[in-house]
């Protein structure tokens, strides 16, 4: 056992070092695709084996979403004894394991199966340590049917599958049912657009004698996620080249005369009392949402259950507002997929790690996933799993997200932009809409500001891989 | 520098008989010397000198993606760093030290020399006075990010019942640092109580006594006596709350991560930021900001000790 790692570990390196120079040669091609070593291995590897391979699978997910995860783990290792074990491992939020990984590749010792959100994809691609998904697909005529299309539409680069959609969410507009009642307004058909959300607040809000605001209408966190999401529902580009799917993304677009016009009616809502400032910590978003402070939110579907249990009044869901009555509309997935790293591993590893995905998109798993956890089904066939139904008959509100992402448009808009630096573009779009609410900035200014100084990241980022 | 060895030396003629012993004993001693001083050294060189090297050298390279330094960029780094927004950072830092430490050392002063009047019950009040120093950072400020929570704040909830305004603890750029400066004196203030209140216990009676013959009372006696007496406890404080102060983290990260807009972000977050935070790995530009942030400590506490310390009164 330990041999084997030794030597394991002493080939990863050489396979680093040559690949640190095939990298620098071939990366500069659009999309990446120039992984020619790493290929998908069939499964008669797995066949006549002394002992199961070990497959460690790195994740985020704590908590109650850990413990479906550790469910499901379960189940596979007792279905495929004496062939493939998996060993889950937490390793800290999304960020936490990027930066895990990072220092793993560094040390040529990376997890045989990864979890990595979204904002991270076009970074692995360039760091060119894993199998593409598509060959896996491609090498074992994989049916891809029954995926959600949008999700598959997310994490195809360069007309390539590059990685396996998993936990994936689309963000949702939250009502607080009762309020709605006692404001007169109906809850079963919440605001649509960024117009009838103020309507609404305006009959929502209450003051006290004093004139001091009890119940504001709305209020939700200044997160960069929702700028992602209001553009793409506009169809604007978030950055240029196609949204970085024709060829390397230069400059972000979040200065878009939309989301200038998104800034100015938040700030508005703020200085007329209608909305309260939260600034950018989601759980302070969560948190005047359940307590009853804010009348309407906007929060990830992974959010619903949280919501449904911490509340003590009737909780609403419908489709993510528009900016503007008339715009396209369509949704930007949110969430991780799964990586299989091929550098430093085995054809045995490889291929044990593409089994226990394979498990993991099967209706049955995505019906547990689904139900336990409120992320939607990857699987579209889990929804009709006996858990998924039972939860959407005790709760509708869970089916709100899956018809909403069924109702989006497929195009280059809905799917996101693909850039190396995107986690720094979230945050300089969060922190130009926040000038914009807490200085006298205007809108147009500061959010043209925030897209210029993204600017000069992606062209460090692009140099540092041509 | 001891006078021992010089005295040796002196006396030890290149004729004396007792020359090549004393050398053999000076040769065995400097040898017993290296030897205990060898394992507080290794520990140096390898926790301190080799880190400030490493420092030094990635604060002169650019990274790749994965974090490794790639390419030699000499002083850019250093360079870059005349823009405005580090302007800004290194007066949020400046404010926030200045912030911490003057009320942070002032109030426990104030505390200490109250809590001397009082008789009955001294001690058990020193200790809840002294009790916020038993908090993590973590968990005071998790406690306090729910006194600030925008939307449902409870200290917003007091001023309410008492009719008065609403205040933006964390969501207005003006007003999120004190915001950070209050939590921070909180906890530092458990400290300071603990240290004044040993160096008020061993003022000698006798000054308090004489002072008191003399006809000092109350505030007098406070400002003329018992301060002055408390110099060396005060000077510490102000060191020590200084540095601290310079490398806040913990309660910055949890209360605001840096901002509004980058109004709480000092030196130490900004470092933190360009190192870790949002999937990036700039190890380049973190260990440049790291270099200058060593810089501005090491001025400071030469500035507190050229200046301050000379007038302290050792006892």
């Amino acid at each position: 056992m330990t041999t084997t790692f030794r030597r394991r570990g002493i080939k990863a390196a050489a396979l680093i070092a040559s690949l640190g120079l095939f990298l620098s040669a071939c990366s500069s091609e659009d999309g990446g695709a120039g992984d020619a070593d790493l290929s998908a291995p069939g499964p008669e590897v797995l066949d006549d084996l002394d002992e199961a391979v070990e497959i460690e699978f790195w994740h985020s997910m704590d908590a109650t979403n850990g413990q479906v995860l550790d469910g499901l783990i379960e189940d596979f290792n007792s279905q495929n004894e004496g062939r493939v074990h998996v060993t889950g491992s937490f390793q800290g939020d999304y960020d936490e394991a990027l930066a895990g990984h990072r220092a793993a590749i560094q040390q040529g010792d990376t997890a045989e199966l990864i979890m990595i959100y979204d904002l991270g994809t076009q970074f692995m691609i360039d760091s060119g340590q894993t199998v593409p998904a598509q060959s896996f697909i491609d090498a074992d005529d994989y049916d891809t049917a029954p995926i959600e299309e949008a999700l598959l539409n997310y994490f195809t680069v360069g007309g390539e599958l590059r990685s396996f959609p998993f936990n994936n969410s689309t963000p949702l507009m939250y009502i607080n049912r009762d309020a709605f009642e006692e404001a007169g307004l109906d809850p079963d058909s919440p605001p649509t657009d960024l117009a009838e959300i103020r309507e609404a607040a305006e009959k929502l809000t209450v003051t006290d004698d004093d004139g001091t605001v009890v119940q504001y209408g709305f209020g939700a966190a200044v997160y960069g996620w929702f700028v992602e999401q209001f553009m793409a529902r506009a169809a604007a580009p978030y950055c240029d080249n196609s949204n970085g799917r024709d060829g390397r993304a230069t400059e972000v677009l979040f200065d878009d005369p939309k989301i200038v016009e998104l800034v100015e009616w938040w700030d508005q809502m703020i200085e007329d009392d209608l909305a309260v400032q939260i600034g950018r910590n989601t759980d302070d978003g969560q948190a005047a949402f359940t307590s009853g402070r804010a009348a309407m939110t906007l929060e990830s579907t992974g959010s619903l259950g949280g919501f449904i249990e911490q509340s003590d009044f009737e909780v609403g869901a419908g489709y993510f507002p528009l900016i503007e009555s008339g715009d396209p509309g369509g949704s930007i997935i949110g969430g991780a997929s799964l990586w299989i790293n091929g550098v430093g591993h085995s054809p045995e590893e490889i291929r044990g790690s593409w089994e226990f995905v394979q498990y993991l998109l099967t209706s049955e798993a995505q019906s547990t996933w689904h139900a336990g956890t409120g992320y939607l089904a990857v699987n579209t066939e889990g929804y009709e799993g006996a858990e998924a139904q039972e939860r959407a008959e005790e709760f509708p509100q869970f089916s709100v997200a899956a018809s909403q992402l069924a109702d989006s448009e497929i195009n280059e808009n809905t799917a996101g932009c693909m850039m190396g630096v995107m986690s720094e573009a979230r945050v300089a779009a969060e922190e130009g809409w926040e000038t914009a609410l807490t200085s006298d900035t205007s809108a147009e200014d500061a959010m043209a500001a925030a897209a210029d100084g993204v600017a000069r990241t992606i062209e460090e980022y692009n140099a540092s891989v041509e | 520098m001891t006078t021992g060895p010089v005295i040796e030396r002196r006396v030890a003629s290149p004729h004396s008989s007792s020359t090549r012993h004393k050398r053999a004993r000076r040769g065995k001693d400097a040898l017993l010397a290296w030897g205990f001083l060898l394992p507080s050294a290794v520990v140096f060189a390898l926790f301190l000198v080799y880190p400030l090297g490493r420092t030094v050298y990635l604060s002169m390279h650019g990274n790749d993606i994965i974090g490794r330094p790639s390419r030699f960029v000499g002083l850019s780094h250093f360079a870059e760093m005349a823009t405005p927004q580090f302007g800004q950072t290194l007066m949020t830092t400046v404010l926030f030290t200045v912030g911490v430490v003057v009320p942070g050392v002032a109030g426990a002063l104030v505390i200490v020399l109250l809590l001397e009047g009082v008789i009955k019950g001294q001690r058990f009040l020193r200790g809840a006075f002294a009790l916020p120093f038993a908090f993590s950072v973590a968990s005071a400020s998790v406690i306090f990010s729910v006194f600030y929570s925008p939307g449902n704040s409870v200290l917003n909830g007091i001023l309410y019942r008492l009719g008065m305004d609403q205040v933006p603890w964390l969501t207005s750029q003006e007003m999120a640092l004190w915001s950070v400066c209050i939590t921070t004196v909180w906890m530092n203030l458990g400290y300071g109580v603990l240290v004044l209140a040993a160096g008020i216990g061993s003022i000698p009676k006798e000054v308090n006594e004489a002072a008191r013959i003399d006809g000092a009372t109350g505030p007098r006696l406070a400002w003329d006596v018992t301060i002055p007496m408390l110099g060396p406890q005060l000077f510490f404080l102000i060191v020590i709350s200084t540095i601290n102060a310079l490398q806040s983290f913990g309660q910055i990260h949890i209360l605001t991560a840096g901002g509004p807009v980058g109004s709480t972000t000092t030196l130490v977050y900004s470092i933190f930021q360009d190192a870790f935070a949002y999937g990036t790995s700039d190890f380049g530009r973190a260990s440049a900001q790291a270099l200058v942030l060593l810089l501005v400590v090491l001025v400071c506490t030469m500035v507190q000790f050229g200046v301050i310390e000379r007038k302290v009164h050792y006892s």
